[in-house]
C-alpha cells in the first residue's frame, strides 16, 4: 500500500511527529521525523469511521497515530467497532438516510397526534381526585386574584341557573361537579371547566343569555369538558410536548426556549380544537337527552361570536374550532331533532 | 528541534536556531459539513427511536466525536474518547433518578419541593463530575485534559454564593459568574500544567451591568408603549386587543434575545481571552451582532423546517465560534507531558445533561 502522511504522538509528550505510515503485510510501519516504528495490526485499535473525520490508531503503549480517513482502513483492522461500522455504512447510503428521516418524522407525527393524547388521557383518569381538586382550587385562586371579581348577579338569578344546571347532571354527579359565577371585566363572556369539577361562568356570559336554554347549551359544553377531564389533559399534553421538544432540540441550547415554546404553543391550539369538538358532541348529546334543541347552542354561539368580533383581531389564534363549523353542526343536529318534535321547538325560529 | 512541524501556515516560517520563545498565532479551524452531519444526526435520531433510547449513548459519542475531530488548532484535531457503554450506564442511572423525581412530583408538592432542593444541593457535585468526565475523555495531540475536583470550592461558587445574590438586588450575580468561570478554567490541566485565569470579577461587571440596564430600559419602554396603546384601543368592556396580548410578550422576548446574544459574545470573549496555559493564551473575537444573526436565523430555520435544519444550525454556530478563536502560542507547544489518569464515571456527566445544568465556558 502507498505511504500516507500522518501525525504521530508518542503518548508521553504533546510533540507532533509528521511521519509516513505504510500498512503492509499485516503490519503498520512508521518512519520520518525521528520516528521508526513497526507494529502488527492486531496489536492496534482504530477509532470508528465517522464522516470524513480523521482516524486515530492507538498503540498499546499509549502512542497515537492520526491520519486522514480512507476506504481501505476498516478492512485492514479487524478490531474496528462492529456497531459503529454498521452505523457508518447506513450514514453513507442515501436510501437508509431517507429511511431514517421517514422513521423520525413518522414517529414524531404519531407521537404528537396519538401517543401524547393517549398517555395524557390514561394519566388523567388515574389521577387521584384530591390532586385534581387541589389543582382546580389553585387555578381558581389565581383567576380570583388576577381576573375575577365576585359575581354581581342577583342571588335569585344565580340560584335559578344553578337549579337548571343541576337538571343536566347524571345521578351522583352533583357530588363532583359544582358551578360558580364571577364578574370578569378583563375576560368578557366566557365559561371555564376547571380540574376537579368546578365550572365557572362569567356574569358577562350570563348577560348575553336570552333564553335559559342558551345557558344550558354552554353548561352542557363545559360539562363535556369536565366529564372528559379536558383541562387536566390539556395541561398534561402541554408538558409532554415541551419535554419532547426539549429532548429533540436539546443541543440547540442558545435559542432553546423559542424552539420549544413555538411548537408547544401551536400544538396546544391543535389539541384544544380536538377537545372543543369533543365537548360540543357531548353537549349536543346531553341537550337532546334533556329534550333541548342543539339550536340553542347555535344561537348562543352566534351571540358570543358577535361579542368576540368586536375585540378579536387574530381569530386564527383562537383555541376554538372555527365557529361557523360548530354552528352549522349544531343546526344540522337541531333540524333532525326538531323534525322529530316539531311543535315543541317552533318558538326558536 | 523544529517546533512548527505542524504549523497551519498562519505563523511565520520556522528558522532553524531561532531564539525561543516566539509567538505564533494558530487559528482554530472547523471543518464540519452540514450535509455530512445531517446524515449522522438523522441516523442517530432514527436509531435512538427504534432502540427506545438505548442507542442515544452511541449517538452522543458520534456527535461529540464529529465536532471534536472537525475542530483543529495548530494542525492537530481534538479527540473525544468516551465510550458509549460508560455513557449508557450514566444515562440509565440519571434517568431512574430523574424519572423518580418527575413521578414523585406529580403526587405531592412537598415531595417536589424536597427533590428540587436535593437537586440544588447536588448541582455543584454534578458540575464537578461533568467537567471531570469531559476533560478526562478529551484529548489534543495525544495528551488528555484533566479536571481536578475541588468540591469545597464548587459548593461555595455554585451554591453558597447564590444565597447572597437576592440580598444585593442581583448586583452580586456577575461576581458569582466570574468566580464560576475562574473555577472551571483553573481546575483544568493539560499535560499536568494547570490553566490560569487572568480576569477579575470586576472585568465581568461592565457587560452584565450594560445587559441589566438594556433589559430594564427595554421593559420600561415597552410598558409605556403598552399603556399608551391600551388607552387608545381598549374596547368598551375593558378587554385589550389580542394584538397587544400576544405582541407585547413577543417584543419583550425579542429584546431579551438581542441582549442575550450580545452578553454571550462579550462574556465568551472575556473568558477565552483570560485563559493562560504556560505562556500560551487564547484570543476570541466573537461579535454580538453576528451571534445574534446566527441565533435568530437558526431559530427561524429550525422552526420552519420542523427541526430538519438543526444539524445545519449546529454546524454553523460551531464554525463561527471556532473561526473567532485563536491560540497565541508563546514558546513550545510540544513540551506538555502526559500524566497518569484514572477512569471517570459518567453518571455525574449524564445527570447534569438530564437536569440541563449549564456549565459551558
Amino acid at each position: 500500500m502507498n505511504a500516507r502522511r500522518a501525525l504521530y504522538f508518542d503518548g508521553r509528550s504533546s510533540r507532533a511527529h509528521a511521519v509516513e505510515a505504510v500498512i503492509d503485510g499485516g503490519e503498520l510501519a512508521l518512519h520520518g521525523d525521528g520516528v521508526a516504528r513497526r507494529e502488527p495490526l492486531s496489536a492496534l485499535r482504530i477509532t470508528a469511521r465517522l464522516g470524513r473525520t480523521p482516524r486515530t490508531i492507538a498503540f498499546a503503549d499509549g502512542a497515537q497515530l492520526v491520519l486522514d480517513d480512507a476506504d481501505d482502513l476498516d478492512a485492514a483492522f479487524a478490531s474496528a467497532d462492529r456497531v459503529q461500522s454498521w452505523v457508518d455504512r447506513i450514514e453513507r447510503r442515501w436510501r437508509s438516510v431517507a429511511l431514517a428521516a421517514a422513521i423520525s418524522v413518522a414517529t414524531g407525527v404519531l407521537l404528537l397526534q396519538f401517543g401524547v393524547p393517549w398517555a395524557a388521557e390514561r394519566i388523567a383518569r388515574r389521577m387521584p381526585a384530591a390532586v385534581e381538586a387541589g389543582l382546580g382550587r389553585s387555578v381558581l385562586d389565581q383567576l380570583d386574584r388576577w381576573a375575577f371579581e365576585p359575581s354581581t348577579l342577583p342571588p335569585a338569578r344565580r340560584e335559578a341557573l344553578a337549579q337548571r344546571f343541576a337538571d343536566l347532571l347524571e345521578p351522583g354527579e352533583d357530588a363532583s361537579v359544582r358551578i360558580a359565577f364571577r364578574h370578569a371585566p378583563k375576560i368578557g363572556a366566557n365559561a371555564f371547566a376547571l380540574p376537579g369539577g368546578t365550572i365557572v361562568f362569567t356574569d358577562q356570559l350570563v348577560a348575553l343569555v336570552g333564553d335559559e336554554r342558551e345557558f344550558l347549551a354552554v353548561a352542557a359544553h363545559e360539562l363535556g369538558h369536565e366529564r372528559h377531564r379536558h383541562t387536566l389533559r390539556q395541561a398534561l399534553q402541554g408538558s409532554a410536548v415541551a419535554v419532547l421538544a426539549a429532548l429533540f432540540a436539546g443541543d440547540v441550547s442558545s435559542a432553546g426556549s423559542v424552539v420549544v415554546a413555538v411548537p408547544t404553543f401551536l400544538l396546544d391550539g391543535h389539541y384544544s380544537r380536538a377537545f372543543e369538538s369533543e365537548a360540543d358532541e357531548a353537549a349536543f348529546a346531553t341537550l337532546v337527552a334533556h329534550g333541548i334543541s342543539p339550536r340553542w347552542f347555535a344561537t348562543i354561539m352566534r351571540k358570543l361570536e358577535a361579542e368576540a368580533s368586536d375585540t378579536t383581531e387574530l381569530p386564527y389564534l383562537s383555541s376554538h374550532p372555527p365557529t361557523a363549523g360548530r354552528i352549522a353542526r349544531a343546526e344540522g343536529l337541531a333540524d333532525g331533532f326538531e323534525a322529530a318534535l316539531p311543535a315543541q321547538h317552533a318558538a326558536v325560529h | 528541534m523544529n517546533a512548527t512541524v505542524i504549523d497551519d501556515g498562519v505563523g511565520p516560517a520556522p528558522a532553524v536556531g531561532q531564539a525561543v520563545p516566539r509567538t505564533t498565532d494558530h487559528r482554530f479551524e472547523f471543518s464540519g459539513d452540514a450535509r455530512e452531519y445531517f446524515r449522522i444526526w438523522i441516523v442517530n435520531l432514527a436509531l435512538g427511536i427504534v432502540t427506545l433510547g438505548i442507542y442515544s449513548a452511541w449517538a452522543k459519542v458520534r456527535t461529540q466525536r464529529y465536532f471534536y475531530a472537525n475542530t483543529r488548532v495548530a494542525g492537530a484535531p481534538f479527540d473525544y474518547q468516551a465510550q458509549p457503554l460508560a455513557i449508557l450506564k450514566g444515562r440509565l442511572i440519571a434517568l431512574v433518578l430523574f424519572g423518580g423525581y418527575a413521578l414523585a412530583g406529580q403526587f405531592d408538592v412537598r415531595v417536589q419541593l424536597a427533590l428540587a432542593l436535593l437537586i440544588a444541593l447536588l448541582a455543584p457535585w454534578l458540575v464537578v463530575r461533568g467537567a471531570a468526565f469531559r476533560a478526562r475523555y478529551s484529548a489534543w495531540r495525544g495528551i488528555n485534559f484533566r479536571f481536578v475536583p475541588d468540591y469545597k470550592q464548587a459548593y461555595i461558587r455554585y451554591l453558597a454564593l447564590y444565597l447572597f445574590v437576592p440580598f444585593t438586588l442581583g448586583l452580586l450575580y456577575p461576581f458569582v459568574k466570574a468566580k464560576q468561570k475562574a473555577f472551571l478554567v483553573e481546575q483544568h490541566r493539560y499535560g499536568g500544567v494547570p490553566f490560569r485565569f487572568t480576569a477579575t470579577p470586576g472585568d465581568f461587571y461592565p457587560s452584565y451591568l450594560a445587559a441589566f440596564a438594556c433589559g430594564f430600559i427595554w421593559s420600561m419602554l415597552l410598558s409605556f408603549v403598552m399603556v399608551g396603546a391600551i388607552g387608545r384601543h381598549v374596547s368598551v368592556d375593558g378587554t385589550p386587543p389580542p394584538m397587544l396580548v400576544y405582541g407585547f410578550p413577543l417584543l419583550m422576548y425579542a429584546g431579551y434575545f438581542v441582549i442575550f446574544a450580545f452578553l454571550n459574545a462579550s462574556i465568551s470573549n472575556l473568558v477565552y481571552n483570560a485563559v493562560r496555559l504556560d505562556n500560551h493564551r487564547l484570543h476570541s473575537t466573537l461579535r454580538g451582532s453576528k451571534l445574534l444573526w446566527i441565533y435568530a436565523s437558526n431559530t427561524l430555520a429550525i422552526l420552519a423546517s420542523i427541526g430538519m435544519l438543526i444539524p445545519w444550525a449546529m454546524i454553523r454556530l460551531a464554525r463561527y465560534r471556532a473561526e473567532c478563536l485563536t491560540l497565541l502560542q508563546a514558546g513550545d507547544l510540544d513540551a506538555f507531558v502526559a500524566t497518569a489518569q484514572t477512569d471517570v464515571d459518567a453518571t455525574g456527566a449524564e445527570m447534569d445533561s438530564v437536569f440541563d445544568i449549564d456549565i459551558g465556558l
